[in-house]
């Protein structure tokens, strides 16, 4: 589904990637793990498109097509979602308003017609509920006065409103509390499917007890420098991150 | 990538047409240009005005002719020649009309093409329509309907004739002949707009609107509103306006006087869509527009613009709250785009105690416009208890354009509260980013984050006009918005 | 005869003592004719909407003073920062008073304006940097057609000046009333960082006008705090116009403590001039009587990536009058601009006034700008708290007001002004408690 290959992209000259290799099949979580400043959330960024960095090398497909010179929105109608680390205030402008928005722009990306009202309201009354989400919160203006919780729960409600192929969770479990956790573990396992994938992005362990990962990767520098199963989380979790950089930096 | 920027959208912005600017071809009476006393005359006996009308405007007239042509800061334009203006044009192929079918067929085409149709109007029971063209009210629909209430509503021209103690007590007690410069020459020189009346207790079941249109070249437009809410009474009030695309500046000098009596409330909308001028700055429309309502005692006057045409905006819809828990609101949405420049906000003068004031101004700049909130809040020295709430908030796109916040707080109370708050924003990078993962693309994006900006005063609108409001803020920033 | 004749026809009478060929004579001449075009400014003027100087212009001033007057440090030593050390630049009714300062030129010029303008060693300086970012509004201008004597501090680069410095103006009353009008220059070099103490203190009950005028000039990433203590007696007027142009990377904060005096008004102007500036302003005013308080400021953004933060607060009673009128600029070129503008008043008198106009001007997209204002009373609840604690009314109001206006105080760098200014507002307030909060 994803395919990265030799990676490199730089912001403001800064050099932060220097070569990924990544590849994701249908029905697989991934895990990206790693020390701050390794290069995650631009990893993350990068797959989505955002402006401000720039691939100075490599590719990266999806389904089996470069999305380099894609718009961040042509990505996002192809199925990449991206969980945001800090999830954008836009006030005045509602949850459920934006949730219209962004699906019926998605399904006129694909010659569809709007979704019918009666249908809207339907889905987004199962997936609130199936993120535990009250009715309240969906007239409230997007992420303005959330809790790290109430933004982290909507991101995966958008998710589950907009049933990408690929999902990346960037620092999903950061700023939740463990019933949130629970939560929000609990709706991404619920969508996962054998058609779908997961990039997990995280510093702690924590949130793979409850979402597990077939593979996890470190990225140190820039690169990955290691790849396992859960073990490695595990083994993380207890040694830190100091072995992982004396054993590159070696 | 196919990146959106903010440069593409301000080359789209320059290149988009005045939607409404079309010039209809009616046959019209225009006086010569120039004003005089003897004009003042000719205009108040054209109307078959009673002596004491001619007098008044006289007396305008000449106060006028002491005053002179304010500046202000942030604003410049080339000042109006005020003797090359026509002061007075009329369709004149049939002065009156006692039914819909006698209008002009040109002038029907011109409603049909500004999205107002006098017939399905009928049909619809929200609203009940004025509409001044030039100078003159050429139709005034549901009269009858209103009349079985007991409610006035018709052209001011009619209403100095059919009901003049009305007209002669309450005229110009909010807004004197001398207020100021153009609230002088209105005074003297308006030819017609809208007067309205609410007995006592009567709640009007519909919307009353006015649709003002400047359509003949180098004439003014003059037009003067007279609302009345007797005790206990309520009325909503649509005003609309539009002008054809014309090189030179057309002006557009208005008054609109409000009165609510003991335990009244007036709620007074505005979509003004004057023309702005082409994306060179030439030609629009110079709006100087004296808006003042008085409350009395428990009344509530709440005065929601939507501001989004006119080459020079001054205008400053304002609030006495003379009787005690009297209530005054302002909510303003002004975007301007190229060369508009729009100075605008309220006065809230608290006189009364407990008297309480909102305001609530949204500033959209874009091109190489200046937008300026300009507002008072004076709270008296026996207005114990007053409250008041400000928020002007402003959002800038692009580089070339300005926003200013220039609010007069004066307080001689001390149980006096006030609170007022300006933020200035760009849009972010990262609220696109954010809308584009999400599938939505920068175009859409931006209008959802204006439309979100602008949301407390849309909301505010009623039903029949936030449809249209909402338009004009896409149209005023198309390419970006819709 | 008025006080414009007066001022105009003295001018003549002095510069005609002068070298009419020099540098200073032409800038002068130039001045008084701008005043003499322009007048005292009245309140048609947009920035003197709110303030009349009419009540202060009546009197017969003296506008130089005829003698020296002597003053031993003791009977003023409460008017001095005097528990540290500090340089000090003291003035007796315009006049410098050397047994009372104490001033150096070792390694920098902590001393006299009277002698940088006329010693041919400053010249260079004076050309480069006296009245170059004054303004010529009618009242400057008049102070720089008067000007001859004021601080003239230079501190040259990569200097961190140990001590502070204290310029005090007094006035005897010797005079039955009397017009002073001071001028200071101060220039900051690159890295350096100086800290300025400042008070006008009249010793009797004699009608005092002060039309000051400073010109700082902060250069690269140099670092000035400024502390202005007003706290005069109730027939002095202080007309205080401060020039600040700051250079790239620099730093500077002004304080404003404004309680004393008949009438002040504060014309606070930073201009910056370089990218990554910081300008800070900030004030507290708690007045009284038929007090009358106005800041003026102004910050003009002109070049990107710099921060301003303005935060002013004021207490009014009795028949007093409080006027803010805050200005941010924010040219086209100077994006990313963070400007914070905050002022919130109290009324807490039937009588007592305030007018406040905070304004925005920005011309540049990108950028973070922002004023809130308020108008208030005490918190009625808090107030009910403190005196079922046992604390009597007048003290627990002095507590909220203290509370209410102290944040300011946080950013004050010198532990002894903190409680000097803490023993003037327990002081103005009328109770005896200390603020040390």
């Amino acid at each position: 589904m994803l395919k990265i290959k030799n990676l490199h992209a730089s912001v403001a000259d800064k050099s932060i990637l220097r070569g990924i290799n990544l590849e994701i099949k249908p029905g697989e979580v991934h895990a990206i793990m790693g020390p701050n400043g390794s290069g995650k959330s631009t990893l993350a960024s990068v797959i989505a498109g955002k402006e401000d960095y720039e691939v100075t090398d490599g590719e990266i497909f999806f389904e089996g097509e470069d999305i380099n010179e894609f718009a961040p929105e042509e990505r996002a109608h192809k199925g990449v979602f991206l969980s945001f680390q800090y999830p954008v205030e836009i006030p005045g402008v509602s949850v459920t308003n934006f949730m219209k928005t962004a699906i019926n722009e998605t399904r006129k990306a694909k010659g569809l017609e709007d979704m019918p009202a009666k249908d809207m309201l339907k889905l987004i009354r199962e997936k609130a509920e199936l993120l535990e989400i009250d009715r309240k919160f969906l007239s409230r203006s997007l992420n303005e006065g959330f809790s790290g919780g109430e933004k982290k729960r909507n991101e995966i409600f958008q998710m589950a409103m907009l049933e990408p192929k690929l999902a990346i969770l960037d620092e999903t479990d950061s700023g939740l509390d463990i019933d949130a956790l629970r939560i929000v573990a609990n709706g991404v396992n619920k969508l996962k499917n054998k058609d779908n994938a997961v990039l997990l992005i995280t510093h702690y362990q924590r949130l793979l007890d409850y979402i597990v990962p077939d593979y996890v990767h470190v990225l140190y520098k820039g690169k990955i420098v290691k790849s396992g199963t859960k073990e490695l989380a595990h083994e993380l979790e207890a040694k830190g991150y100091d072995w992982i950089k004396e054993e590159v930096n070696i | 990538m196919n990146k959106y920027t903010e440069d593409d959208l301000r080359e789209e912005l320059k290149t988009k047409e005045y939607e409404y600017g079309f010039y209809t071809d009616i046959e019209s009476d225009t006086f010569p240009n120039g004003l005089n006393e003897d004009i003042v005359k000719a205009i108040s006996i054209k109307k078959e005005e009673p002596q004491w009308m001619t007098d008044w405007r006289l007396e305008a007239f000449r106060t006028w002719k002491e005053m002179t042509e304010p500046d202000w800061a942030n604003v410049n334009y080339k000042k109006p020649d005020f003797q090359g203006i026509s002061y007075y044009s009329a369709p004149n192929k049939k002065p009156k009309y006692n039914s819909l079918d006698e209008v002009d067929p040109e002038l029907l085409e011109t409603f049909k093409k500004l999205g107002i149709s006098l017939d399905e109007q009928k049909k619809l029971s929200g609203v009940a329509m004025d509409v001044v063209v030039d100078s003159v009210s050429v139709a005034t629909t549901f009269k009858k309907t209103l009349g079985e209430k007991g409610i006035i509503f018709m052209s001011i021209s009619e209403a100095i004739k059919e009901h003049p103690e009305l007209v002669r007590k309450y005229i110009g007690t909010v807004v004197p002949q001398k207020d100021n410069f153009y609230a002088a020459l209105n005074s003297a020189v308006f030819s017609d707009g809208s007067f309205c009346y609410i007995p006592k207790g009567v709640r009007c079941p519909m919307e009353l609107s006015t649709y003002f249109r400047i359509n003949q070249a180098g004439t003014g437009q003059f037009e003067r509103t007279l609302v009345i809410a007797d005790e206990g009474s309520y009325v909503s009030y649509l005003e609309g306006c539009t002008a054809p695309s014309r090189d030179e500046n057309q002006l557009h000098a208005a008054v609109v006087e409000l009165i609510a009596l003991n335990d009244a409330e007036i709620k007074y909308s505005t979509v003004q869509n004057w023309y702005p001028g082409n994306a060179e700055g030439k030609g629009g429309v110079y709006n100087f527009v004296t808006k003042r309502g008085l409350c009395e005692t428990n009344a509530k006057i709440s005065w929601t613009q939507v501001e989004t045409g006119s080459a020079v905006t001054w205008k400053y819809p304002s609030c006495i709250l003379k009787g005690d828990n009297s209530v005054g609101e302002f909510y303003s949405i002004a975007v301007t785009n190229n060369f508009q420049q729009a100075d605008t906000g309220t006065k809230m003068i608290h006189l009364g105690k407990n008297t309480k004031s909102t305001i609530i101004s949204k500033g959209i700049s874009a091109g190489k416009s200046q937008n300026s909130y300009r507002g008072l809040v004076k709270i008296s020295p026996n207005a114990d208890n007053a409250r008041n709430f400000s928020q002007c908030d402003s959002l800038l796109m692009g580089n070339e354009c300005g926003a200013h916040t220039f609010p007069y707080i004066e307080a001689k109370n001390k149980t006096a509260r006030i609170e007022h708050e300006a933020t200035t924003s760009k849009i972010g990078e990262d609220q696109i980013f954010y809308c584009n993962q999400r599938g939505i693309n920068t175009e859409k994006a931006i209008a959802l984050i204006v439309n979100g900006f602008s949301k407390d005063v849309l909301n505010k609108l009623p039903m029949e006009f936030a449809v249209e409001a909402q338009k004009l803020l896409e149209i005023s920033l198309e390419g970006s918005v819709g | 005869m008025d006080l414009k004749e007066k001022l105009i026809s003295s001018f003549w009478a002095f510069e005609n003592h002068q070298d009419e060929d020099s540098y200073l004579h032409k800038i002068r001449t130039e001045a008084i004719k701008s005043f003499e075009d322009k007048g005292f400014p009245s309140k048609k003027e947009e920035a003197w909407k709110y303030t009349s100087l009419n009540s202060i212009l009546k009197n017969d001033y003296s506008v130089f003073p005829k003698q020296e007057n002597a003053i031993e440090y003791n009977d003023v030593k409460k008017y001095f920062i005097h528990d540290i050390d500090t340089y000090k630049i003291v003035f007796i009714d315009g006049k410098y008073s050397s047994h009372l300062s104490q001033t150096t030129h070792d390694g920098m010029d902590i001393c006299l304006m009277s002698s940088a303008l006329t010693k041919p060693k400053y010249r260079i300086l004076i050309e480069n940097y006296f009245n170059k970012i004054a303004q010529n509004d009618s009242l400057t201008s008049l102070n720089t057609a008067f000007s001859s004597e004021g601080a003239y501090i230079h501190i040259p680069k990569n200097k961190m000046v140990a001590k502070p410095i204290q310029i005090i103006h007094l006035s005897t009353g010797n005079e039955s009333a009397i017009m002073l009008q001071p001028r200071n220059l101060i220039v900051v070099d690159e890295n350096s960082h100086l800290q300025i103490i400042e008070r006008h203190q009249s010793l009797t009950d004699n009608p005092v006008l002060t039309n000051s005028v400073t010109e700082i000039f902060v250069n690269k990433r140099a670092i000035v705090d400024y502390y202005k203590i007003q706290n005069d007696n109730t027939n002095a007027s202080l007309i205080d116009n401060s020039y600040i142009n700051q250079k790239q990377g620099s730093i500077c904060s002004v304080h404003t403590f404004a309680f004393g005096g008949k009438l002040t008004r504060n014309n606070l102007n930073f201009y910056q001039q370089g990218e990554r500036i910081n300008s800070t302003l900030k004030g507290i005013t708690i007045i009284g009587d038929k007090q009358h308080v106005d800041h003026n400021t102004l910050v003009h953004h002109t070049e990107p990536n710099c921060e301003s933060h303005q935060d002013y607060k004021g207490v009014y009673g009795e028949n007093s009058t409080g006027v803010f009128n805050g200005q941010i600029l924010v040219d086209k070129k100077a994006q990313k601009t963070n400007a914070f503008q905050s002022n919130k008043n109290i009324l807490i008198s039937d009588k007592a006034t305030i007018n406040t106009k905070p304004q925005l001007e920005i011309f540049a997209d990108d950028v973070k700008c922002s004023h809130g204002c308020t108008i208030g009373q005490l918190d009625e609840s808090a107030l009910f708290y403190l005196r079922s604690r046992g604390i009597p009314e007048k003290e627990a109001k002095a507590l909220l007001m203290y509370a209410f206006s102290n944040n300011v105080l946080n950013s004050v760098q010198i532990p002894e002004i903190k409680n000097r200014i803490n023993k003037i507002i327990a002081n103005k307030l009328g109770v005896d408690i200390g603020f040390d909060l």
